[in-house]
């Protein structure tokens, strides 16, 4: 897809600079791994800059908060009220915070309740897209009451952003099944099930909706979507892959300067498609490992986590544009390591030895395999 | 006389013989002398794929199989797969090795229980219970394929 969409010679727009540098901010280590290899780039670089042409502002990410009521777990409680009290300190504030999915664990209408509380202490401007799990214990009802409509656009000192949703549209698995509404929701948060299929897509009105919001936009200026999901095809059996990625880059096709900012892996993640950038945001919860196969050449893994320290591994990030007019994406994390420095540190050190199966409990559902 | 001695040899071969194929199918310590049926290695693919599938069931967290087999393996809503989907980054094949979060030389069951009482606030399995039983069945066939490294950090 890469190749197809990449014409020789091309790359992600040519104003963007990428520089190789390791920023120490107060205590944290923080970089986005980014990089070109086939103009020359490192892979192993540490921050992204782009140069947007623009006024310099800054905007903030906070996701996958996967929230249960204080009664069940407070840990991730603790972990978002901390994301949010570090959000409030940032001098000069952010622009906007961009909450990007998963705020529930179980679309529990308390845990979304929950969630906006916490979120309430933000006083600067807030977009919120969806995750999966906030949506179908109700099919985004409660959601859509409390955040919006999950799919927008607006344009902000000389970018557009949109936010695309990427988990409403998944196959009807439940009807036949004549599932509960738990049930349903149930196999939905099983983050390894497939009883769901492949349940990441954006669809065929977005997809109109998205041409048309940006056929007014020059296509040399800079543009930002956010998604739940990453835009590119990444360990389908864990469905991270939003399965009309296709279709999406080819509306973005004959744009130069395009940034995808997503959640949901709970990874540090960097991909190019064509002229596509996709950056991975960290969760608050807790960290995913690396798929085995198909983590994107272009990442720098993060370190090996310790699952002992429910704050390892996890946080926010702040992307900012500089007075240079770049933006600069900055991983928050609240323990010092972010990336591994050594095979045995690395996250995606432990792929090598690695061989997984699909999980046997779903094979005996009826439907098993009929939602691909 | 010659006759006799003929009818003693015959009698001697048929018991030694009796012996012989009451020791191999009759003595368990021995059974495994015997080549498998088709029918007893289906039989012996059973009993682990229903405990594979046990596992499986607990490490996703499921309720109804934890209350089965009397274990309480997470109090804060996380399952085991929200930190290891198919398994992953449990390597199995890796124990015993030392473990940090253990402090000490470790079996995989040690690091099962340490998860549980630690990152879930479960409650500790014994190990040789069904549970555990069950769990390893699951961890040890998600990673099946991978390379046995004992030791390996």
């Amino acid at each position: 897809m890469d190749h197809t969409l990449k014409q020789p010679g091309e790359r992600p727009d040519t104003s963007m600079e990428i520089t190789r540098r390791v920023f120490i901010h107060k205590s944290l280590l923080a970089g986005a791994a980014a990089g070109a290899a086939s103009a020359g780039w490192l892979p192993w670089m540490n921050t992204l800059d782009l140069a947007f042409g623009a006024e310099a502002f800054k905007f903030a990410w906070i996701s996958d908060s996967h929230l249960y009521p204080k009664t069940v777990n407070t840990r991730f409680v603790d972990k978002v009220t901390r994301a949010v009290k570090d959000l409030q300190t940032m001098s000069p504030p952010a622009d906007f915070l961009i909450y990007g999915g998963d705020l529930a664990q179980l679309g529990d209408p308390v845990e979304l309740e929950l969630g906006a509380d916490i979120l309430k202490e933000i006083t600067i401007k807030k977009v919120f897209i969806p995750g999966e799990h906030d949506w179908y214990l109700d099919m985004g009802a409660r959601w859509q009451q409390l955040f919006g409509k999950p799919t927008w656009t607006f344009d902000h000192k000389g970018v557009r952003f949109i936010g695309l949703d990427t988990v409403s549209r998944g196959p009807d698995y439940w009807t036949a099944k004549r599932m509960t509404p738990k049930e349903r929701m149930g196999h939905m948060a099983t983050l390894d099930g497939s009883v769901a299929g492949a349940w990441a897509g954006v669809g065929r009105d977005q997809l109109e909706w998205l041409a048309r919001t940006l056929s007014d936009w020059p296509k040399n200026k800079p543009v930002v979507i956010f998604s739940h999901n990453p835009l590119y095809e990444y360990y389908p059996p864990w469905n991270f892959w939003v399965r009309d990625w296709r279709e999406v880059h080819e509306v973005l096709r004959p744009y130069t300067n395009v940034t995808n900012i997503h959640g949901h892996t709970h990874q540090v993640l960097y991909n190019e498609i064509g002229k596509v950038r996709s950056i991975g945001m960290l969760a608050t919860s807790w960290t995913w490992p690396y798929a085995p196969e198909g983590v994107p050449a272009l990442t720098r893994c993060k370190v090996r986590v310790d699952p002992g320290d429910p704050f390892d591994g996890v946080g926010w990030s702040k992307l900012t544009m500089s007075a240079a007019e770049k933006i600069e994406n900055e991983y928050v994390m609240w323990r010092k390591d972010i990336l591994g420095e050594a095979p045995w540190d690395s996250g995606c050190a432990d792929n090598n030895n690695q061989i997984l199966s699909p999980r046997i409990a779903d094979r005996e559902w009826p439907y098993y395999g009929a939602y691909k | 006389m010659k006759r006799q001695y003929h009818y003693g040899r015959t009698v001697l071969g048929a018991s030694l013989l009796g012996l012989l194929v009451g020791v191999v199918y009759g003595n368990p310590a021995l059974a495994h002398k015997a080549k498998h049926t088709p029918e007893q290695l289906k039989a012996f693919e059973q009993v682990f794929m229903e405990q594979v599938k046990v596992g499986d069931l607990l490490f996703h967290g499921d309720e109804a199989t934890q209350k089965r087999l009397g274990v309480t393996l997470s109090n804060t809503g996380m399952a085991c797969a929200m930190c290891h989907p198919f398994a992953s980054d449990t390597h199995p094949y890796t124990f015993p090795k030392f473990q940090e979060q253990v402090n000490k030389f470790s079996t995989l069951r040690d690091m099962i229980n340490w998860c549980i009482e630690k990152p879930a606030e479960g409650e500790r399995i014994e190990d040789d219970s069904d549970a555990m039983k069950a769990l390893e069945a699951y961890i040890y066939w998600s990673t099946r394929g991978s390379r046995l490294e004992p030791g390996r950090h």
